[in-house]
């Protein structure tokens, strides 16, 4: 399963696409399973034309973490719930459902959407 | 004929290129040229003896000192920038002009972005080829947005230290 | 300290009117990501996990109050009202929008503050002693030369675009603040033979994938003959830095490619053709000089009661004066460290609160003077003795007075995994947890010196490469894994850290680092810091001691 991500231009929030629109809250993102790479692709690469809304868009890998779907990887998920060091700052302030499972949420894994954050040559 | 961004007393204006730029494996045309240093090295002597005006184009792995002896009988040095933050462009064009008092035309081309006039201008360059489509009014507003400088580079500027001495 | 003239502000003023020009143009949409985040870069602006991250340039790590409360104005303003200290002596917003930047710059610019070159491959802050000019140690201000270099490497238009990010650091005591010799270019200020002042030149030092002590090019160099000679070494690294591999492109990799003495052949060959065309002019360093001329200090006798009552009736103060003050080159006055380490706290924080207190703490008692070091934490450089134990009353109210300088819980910490993209792993946390375990105040000053530096990431940040136990976070199949170093220097005994054993899990480092203390109290000698024993016995009881339950 996988979602679309990116950082907002004017504000570098991070944001998360669903049917055509970038939404803040990573409970609303967009899942593509693994049978919609189409779709997927075709979203990253909508989201790359728009370089004056969002800044590098990228697909992520997620995971089950009890009911709700997780980003496989520590950076994704502090980048949908905000810094660990400052409970009070970021997304996490709003609390809910799948802010706690993001929390609590256990292990992680190298993901295929990190690489790009990481400009390896 | 082409055009290409060109310096002078400090205006910026599309001026008439004469110059042809000629790849290694083609041949050489009529009327002025522009050659690799490779080509230069092999054929300059023959091109110059045609009556010609004769340019070299400069890579940044290349070094102007290869040049230094023909330098008065070339009439362009066009300094490549494969990639704009290759910056070794800028050290090329302020030697020709301080070390080697180059009186020629120095172009810059390749991956020439007019954020980059202001940097190019104070290290010598005075002709360019824009490679995102800008004006010769956007190179000029650029190339001017800094009332002073703090180092002393190819444009004589004076630096901040010597306008403090007039003050 | 240097006062901008009219120049210099429209120096500030023109750079910042220039990046409003290009942040338009960005959000228009006339430029790429690709071809604005250079520019953007060499503004201090990066773009991190939650935010934009603003990288405000504090020139040599040193501020006025004016100039800090307008830091904390900012901080409250556009950001969350906090901002970090780093290991290069600047100021880091971490909750910055692109579209509030030109403003925000603006602001700086009206103190005469800015964000250019904090980021880029370009010559960026020059890290300076916090010392300099309350020490007795030096042999020349630092903030002299710094101030010179900032000007000369100021939108350099010949070297703005180098392969890679290019450090100085100048330092003038015998005791380096500044980690000089792990800099691009460390400047030693000497004395030469016939007394003439000059500096010994490190070159090619760094920390990073590839850490390296740097090795000195040139013994002596005169002063007067700095900028011709700085621009020598630019202008061979600009020709010949490596720029097909990022990993490979620091001035360090060329100069350990090519040997110290080739490298030092081609300065010296580029030096004779730029000739003292390249230097400044002496009444230009004289007009900088001047600039540093010693303040209105007092004549105060050496001893103050006011200051000795207070240490001999209040344990807390004494243990503050302890640790925390250092002796200053007039009498009566004294150097005082205030720390952002702060037990469970984020190390090099400081709440908007706290930067207008340090403020009027120098406003009125030290001389309007204020120092960021290299380990995150402020100086006040000029507090008489008689004004101590006031000072350390507000300073303690506020949560900066904690007795911890150089101790195991002065730990330097970069933002790592919970702010910044190039992370593997969280360091906040990592240290957070050993400042708790090691929180008994008695504790600390029985272990003594003990530098600890943890980096989230193989950039280094957080010079963990040069701490005297080094963290290193790395990515272990998608886990948070720490590779720990020991017997690294920042100091004048520069030395890079060796690796300990494996990685350890997040939850065994704080235990681990407990492990290697009890083992230096054990084995130490006569007086050694852990950074001693730990020479003199090397790895092997450390390594037994951390990985036992392995056998």
């Amino acid at each position: 399963m996988r979602a679309l991500t990116a950082n907002r231009l004017t504000d570098g929030e991070v944001v998360f696409w669903k049917d055509g629109q970038w939404v803040e809250r990573f409970a609303d993102a967009q899942l593509f399973g693994d049978d919609e790479a189409e779709a997927a692709e075709a979203a990253e690469a909508h989201g790359k034309c728009q370089f004056t809304v969002v800044v590098e868009p990228y697909l992520i890998d997620l995971t089950e973490a009890g009911e709700v779907w997780a980003p496989v990887s520590y950076r994704e998920r502090l980048r949908a719930l905000g810094p660990t060091n400052h409970l009070h700052h970021g997304k996490q302030v709003e609390g809910g459902d799948v802010v706690e499972a993001l929390q609590h949420a256990s292990g992680a894994a190298r993901s295929k959407g990190r690489v790009d954050l990481i400009k390896r040559k | 004929m082409p055009t290409r961004i060109k310096l002078d007393h400090g205006r910026m204006a599309l001026v008439e290129d004469p110059f042809t730029h000629v790849a290694d494996d083609e041949g050489v045309p009529h009327g002025d040229v522009i050659v690799s240093l490779t080509r230069f090295q092999a054929e300059g002597e023959r091109l110059l003896s045609d009556g010609r005006l004769v340019g070299v184009r400069l890579e940044p792995s290349e070094e102007v000192e290869a040049l230094a002896y023909d330098l008065p009988r070339i009439a362009v040095v066009a300094v490549a920038f494969p990639k704009y933050r290759d910056g070794r462009g800028y050290t090329a064009a302020r030697l020709l002009r301080e070390r080697y008092a180059y009186a020629g035309e120095v172009r810059a081309v390749g991956d020439v972005l007019r954020e980059q006039a202001g940097f190019m201008v104070r290290c010598g360059f005075d002709a360019f080829e824009p490679a995102d489509g800008s004006t010769p009014q956007a190179w000029e507003q650029a190339a001017h947005r800094h009332r002073h400088v703090y180092q002393r580079a190819a444009d004589a500027r004076a630096p901040a230290y010597a306008e403090r001495g007039e003050q | 300290m240097y006062r901008y003239d009219g120049i210099d502000k429209e120096i500030l003023a023109d750079r910042a009117a220039e990046f409003r020009g290009q942040v338009v143009r960005r959000l228009a949409g006339e430029m790429t990501e690709d071809q604005f985040k250079p520019l953007r870069l060499m503004n201090g602006l990066y773009l991190q996990l939650h935010a934009y991250m603003l990288r405000v340039a504090i020139p040599y790590g040193s501020l006025n109050s004016v100039q800090l409360r307008k830091l904390a104005w900012i901080a409250r303003t556009y950001d969350k009202g906090y901002g970090h200290f780093t290991t290069r002596t600047n100021l880091q917003f971490h909750w910055i929008k692109l579209a509030d930047t030109p403003d925000i710059l603006d602001a700086l610019a009206s103190v005469d503050m800015h964000a250019i070159q904090t980021s880029g491959n370009c010559i960026r802050n020059v890290t300076a002693d916090p010392f300099a000019g309350a020490t007795a140690e030096e042999l020349d201000d630092p903030r002299v030369w710094s101030e010179a270099i900032r000007q000369w490497s100021s939108l350099h238009p010949e070297f703005s675009f180098l392969p890679r990010k290019f450090k100085l650091a100048v330092t003038a005591s015998a005791k380096d603040r500044t980690a000089a010799k792990v800099h691009d270019i460390g400047l030693l200020l000497r004395r030469g033979r016939d007394g003439a002042l000059g500096f010994e030149v490190i070159v090619g030092g760094g920390l990073g994938r590839t850490p390296y002590v740097g090795p000195t090019i040139r013994e002596f160099l005169p002063a007067a003959r700095l900028f011709s000679y700085l621009e020598a070494v630019l202008r061979v690294y600009n020709r010949h830095g490596r720029r097909d591999n990022i990993y490979k492109a620091r001035i360090k990799i060329l100069v350990s490619a090519l040997g110290a003495e080739e490298f030092a052949r081609q300065v010296e060959a580029e030096w004779e053709k730029v000739g003292t065309a390249g230097d400044l002019p002496d009444t230009e360093l004289a007009r900088i000089r001047a600039a540093f001329a010693p303040m209105n200090f007092e004549t105060l006798p050496a001893r103050s009661e006011a200051f000795e009552t207070a240490r001999a009736a209040n344990p807390a103060f004494a243990r503050f004066v302890r640790n925390n003050v250092k002796p200053h080159k007039k009498a009566g006055y004294a150097i005082v460290e205030v720390s952002l380490k702060a037990i469970g706290e984020t190390p090099g924080d400081a709440s908007a609160e706290q930067m207008d207190v340090v403020a009027d703490l120098a406003e009125r008692y030290g001389q309007d003077d204020i120092r960021v070091t290299h380990e995150q934490n402020l100086v006040l450089p000029h507090i008489r003795l008689d004004d101590l134990p006031t000072v350390h009353g507000v300073l303690a109210q506020a949560g900066l007075a904690t007795p911890n300088i150089g101790l195991v819980s002065d730990i330097i910490a970069c933002p790592g995994l919970d702010y910044c993209a190039l992370a593997n792993a969280r360091a906040i946390p990592v240290a957070q947890h050993i400042a708790e375990r090691f929180a008994d105040p008695d504790r600390a000053e029985n272990i003594g010196e003990l530098k600890i530096k943890i980096s989230g990431c193989i950039n280094a940040c957080g010079h963990h490469h040069v701490g005297h136990i080094g963290i290193l976070g790395v990515d272990k199949k998608g886990e948070e894994f720490y590779q720990l170093t020991l017997g690294g220097s920042g100091a004048e005994d520069a030395a890079v850290g060796s690796i300990l054993g494996p990685a350890l899990p997040a939850a065994r480092v704080a235990e681990a680092v407990d492990v290697l203390v009890e083992v230096y109290l054990r084995e130490r000698q006569d007086g050694e810091r852990f950074l001693d024993t730990f020479r003199r016995t090397g790895v092997a009881p450390f390594k037994e001691a951390v990985y036992a339950d392995a056998h």
